[in-house]
Order: C-alpha cells, then structure tokens, then sequence
C-alpha cells in the first residue's frame, strides 16, 4: 500500500528516552541505519551513561582536555554559538541547576556553582578543556542532532522520502508534504492545530508535564542561562527550520524570550508557534525566506 | 528543494480529540522478521511459578504483572519475546529479541495506546498483538500519524526490558 506521501515503512524503538518513530520510503535495512546512527548519538550524549563523550568531559574537562568524537564536538560548537547568539540564554552549563533540581541524576557529578557557557574551550583538534568545574547536559539540543544523523542515514541509503520523530523533535524529507499534529499545551490528547511541514524540521516544547516544585516554587527544565531561572508558564512553543537541532535549540529560547527572538529566528531562518494554555496561538513568527509564500495560518 | 511550514487551524470536531492516541506499527510476524529476519520460530510460552516470579522481581526490580509470557525459539539460536508494559498514561506492546547467550539484541515497539483518564488496559487492543492470529499491517487509529510536543518516557519499557533479562536468567537460560 502506498499513502500519498509514498511512506511504505514505519518502525519505532525506545532511544533517547522517548519512543522515536521512523517512516520511510525504503526498505527495514534503511530504518536500521537511521536508528544505528540514533544510538550512536544516544552513546556519545548521554548524561547517564558513564562511559559516554559528555560523562567524561563532566568527569575530566576542567582538570585536563578531554578528546570528544567529531559528532559531539559539532553538537557543542552549535551550542556554543546559540549561546553566543543569544547573549547566554542558551547555556548547556545549566545542567547543575536540574541536578539540584533532581531532573538530572546527582550520581558521579561534583556540584558547581561557578562558570557558563563561556568557561568550556574547544580547539580544532576535537578537545574540550573547561575552565571551572562545570558540568555540561546536551539535552537541550543533542535529540534534535539525533534527528537530523537519522535523515542523513536515510538519505545516504539514497532513501527519498520520510520522517523522523523523536517524542516531538521531527524531521521531514522527500517531495511531498506531511501534516503534523502539535499537542494541545495542557491536555496532551488533545491537538491544538495541525502543521504541514515539507523538507523541514519541527520542535515542541512544553513544561505542562515536566514542571515540579521546588522549595514552594514551579521549576522547570527550560533554564534561563542568564539568571538560573526556569521558565515555567503553561504554554507550547513549535519552531520549524531546516535542521532538528536549530529548531531543538530555539524552542528553548522562544520559551524564554517569546517576541524578543525573532531577530534570531529570522537569522536561522525558523518559523515559530507559541500556544498559551487554552490551546490558541498567541503567536506566529514566519521565517523571511521562501517559506513565506507558503505558510498559511487560517 | 522547497520546504514548507504552514500552521493548520482545525474545526472544533477535530479538536475534541479521542481519549486515547493509539498506534499499531508491527504484528508478532512482522516483528519476527524485523529482528530476526529469515528465521524460523518455535512457539515456546513460559508459565511461571510463583517462585520464579518472586526472584525476576528480586533481581530486576521490577513487578512481575503476568505469569503467562510469550516466547519464541529461534532457529539457529536466541529468544523472541512479546512482552508489555503499563504506565500511568501508556500501554506499550513490545517485542524483544535476545542473542543466545541472553543479551539484548533489538527492541521493535509493535503498538501503543496513549491515554488519560481513559482506560489504559484495553482488551481488544491487547488481542491484536497476542498470538500470530492478526494477520493486519500497519495501520494508524484515527488519521493522526504524526504528533509533535509532550510525549510518552521510554522510561517504562526500559523496566520492562530490565525484567525480560532477569526472565532469562531465571526461567529461560537453563
């Protein structure tokens, strides 16, 4: 049988802690490489696993340079110039506060107080060196970077059509368009609106189920960098751009600067929907480039 | 190539959405395949006592929610296992094939059902992944194929599969 969109094959598996999803037109060997190039990037980032590139910088880096495979250097140099780029609201250094925070586990990690974004160093050689004790958590964007190996394994199997979605970071390619569904922000069975996407990626962000209080107060997992603050309001944001990982990172800061990204998502060329807790749109930002003429909002 | 981002605003029908979001991606055959292609398997269900129940709890640490699992022998070697796992939100039909010295060779999740404060144990949805009966493909519940925003922890079946190793060691490997 064969859908509109040519999708023959649909498998999904545990990785990054959610279910990812990957249809496709080609064959189940295709989808084992786009999932293989997935665990690899599980292996290199994750927080939890010992052996991993980040457990080790988190171990090592401030007292010696610590060698990181070619994937995880390019996921932290992009994490640096989101940093760059929005003045330190984006900052993986954040992670010692969702290890207070108990988001993260505590296990093997030395509580820091001091450092950002601007204490880790990487030089062409693929080292990373930080200058405080600092631990690191790429969280925010590694998922989206996961999504974005996973095309590239299908499009170099010469597949040429699919989608890849890990837990709401997706990614589609191929000539025709396919419409996804964005949760409503607080009842997650609900849609709150649907979004035809065509050789682009999407991120959803929202806290409604991850909030939790601490010390009498909601936190949540969307840190601001500047301030240690979390932003906890009720609400969805979705970001499109050509990359998983872009728009992974920008729901992040849409989350916090809501309007006062959109020089940013204009620089990466990203579309962004922001959904209050009734499930409306409060917000829409449509990227200057040639997304425009095509993007509709009835 | 040109890309596309158009947001979508849906009648209230569509709005008002099903208490429950559900998935089918594989039947016991197709997952057969899936991890062990071009194999052969042999029908080999384990009841458990209530001792071996009680020491895959001690050793996984992880509840033991049916006596009755589904296992397969492969040819050439290695189990296949259809096994599920309920959340608070989730009901997630899983297939899992082991190497034959135990260790975990593929996870294929066959379906899920997403709901809440809906009924989670569904029996009908059950039935389709029990025995090689269903004879269905793929097929999605509802015209939603994709979802983007909040969504299911894998945190449940990584138990599960916790489980299924201490289910090995204890009912299988000898």
């Amino acid at each position: 049988m064969r859908s509109h969109s040519g999708i023959e094959i649909r498998r999904c598996r545990p990785l990054l802690g959610t279910l990812v999803e990957i249809a496709c037109q080609g064959s189940p060997h295709d989808i084992d490489c786009a999932f293989t190039a997935m665990e690899k990037v599980q292996r290199l980032m994750s927080f939890h696993d010992p052996t991993s590139d980040v457990a080790r910088m988190n171990r090592h880096a401030s007292r010696r340079p610590v060698k990181v495979h070619p994937w995880t250097w390019r996921v932290l140099k992009s994490a640096q110039e989101f940093s760059r780029k929005s003045d330190g609201v984006f900052d993986i250094t954040m992670a010692r506060q969702l290890v207070k925070w108990d988001y993260l586990p505590r296990s093997g990690t030395r509580l820091c107080s001091a450092g950002s974004w601007r204490d880790i160093v990487l030089d062409d050689e693929h080292n990373v060196q930080f200058r405080h004790r600092l631990i690191v958590d790429l969280g925010g964007i590694a998922k989206g970077f996961a999504v974005d190996r996973a095309v590239a394994a299908l499009k170099n199997n010469s597949v040429t059509a699919g989608i890849v979605n890990a837990g709401g970071d997706l990614r589609t390619f191929g000539s025709a368009s396919e419409v996804v569904y964005v949760r409503h922000p607080v009842e997650p069975t609900r849609t709150a609106g649907a979004v035809r996407l065509r050789e682009r990626a999407m991120a959803t962000s929202g806290v409604y189920f991850e909030r939790r209080k601490y010390r009498g107060k909601y936190v949540g997992p969307i840190l601001d960098g500047r301030t240690g603050q979390s932003a906890c309001e009720l609400i969805s944001v979705t970001v499109a751009a050509a990359e998983c990982m872009i728009a992974d990172a920008l729901t992040k800061l849409v989350f916090t600067l809501r309007e006062k990204v959109a020089g940013l998502l204009a620089q990466y060329r990203a579309d962004a929907l922001l959904l209050e807790r009734n499930g409306t749109p409060s917000w829409m930002f449509h990227s200057p480039c040639d997304t425009r003429d095509q993007t509709r909002f009835d | 190539m040109k890309s596309e981002f158009a947001f979508i605003a849906l009648p209230i029908s569509a709005l008002v959405v099903p208490s429950a979001f559900a998935v089918r991606y594989l039947t016991v055959d197709q997952a057969q395949q899936a991890i062990f292609p071009g194999k052969s398997f042999t029908a080999a269900p384990v009841k458990l006592t209530s001792v071996q129940r009680k020491a895959i709890e001690q050793a996984s640490g992880v509840r033991v929610l049916h006596d009755e699992q589904q296992v397969w022998r492969v040819s050439g070697g290695g189990w296949f296992i259809v096994d599920e796992v309920v959340g608070k939100h989730e009901f997630i039909t899983y297939a899992a094939g082991l190497n034959p010295e135990g260790s975990v060779k593929q996870i294929e999740i066959m379906g899920y059902r997403e709901t809440y404060g809906g009924q989670i144990r569904d029996q009908k949805w059950r039935a389709q992944f029990v025995g090689k009966t269903s004879k269905s493909t793929l097929k999605l519940d509802s015209d939603i194929k994709n979802i983007s925003g909040a969504t299911l922890s894998c945190r449940h079946i990584t138990d599960g599969v916790k489980r299924l190793l201490a289910f090995y060691e204890i009912a299988l490997r000898h």
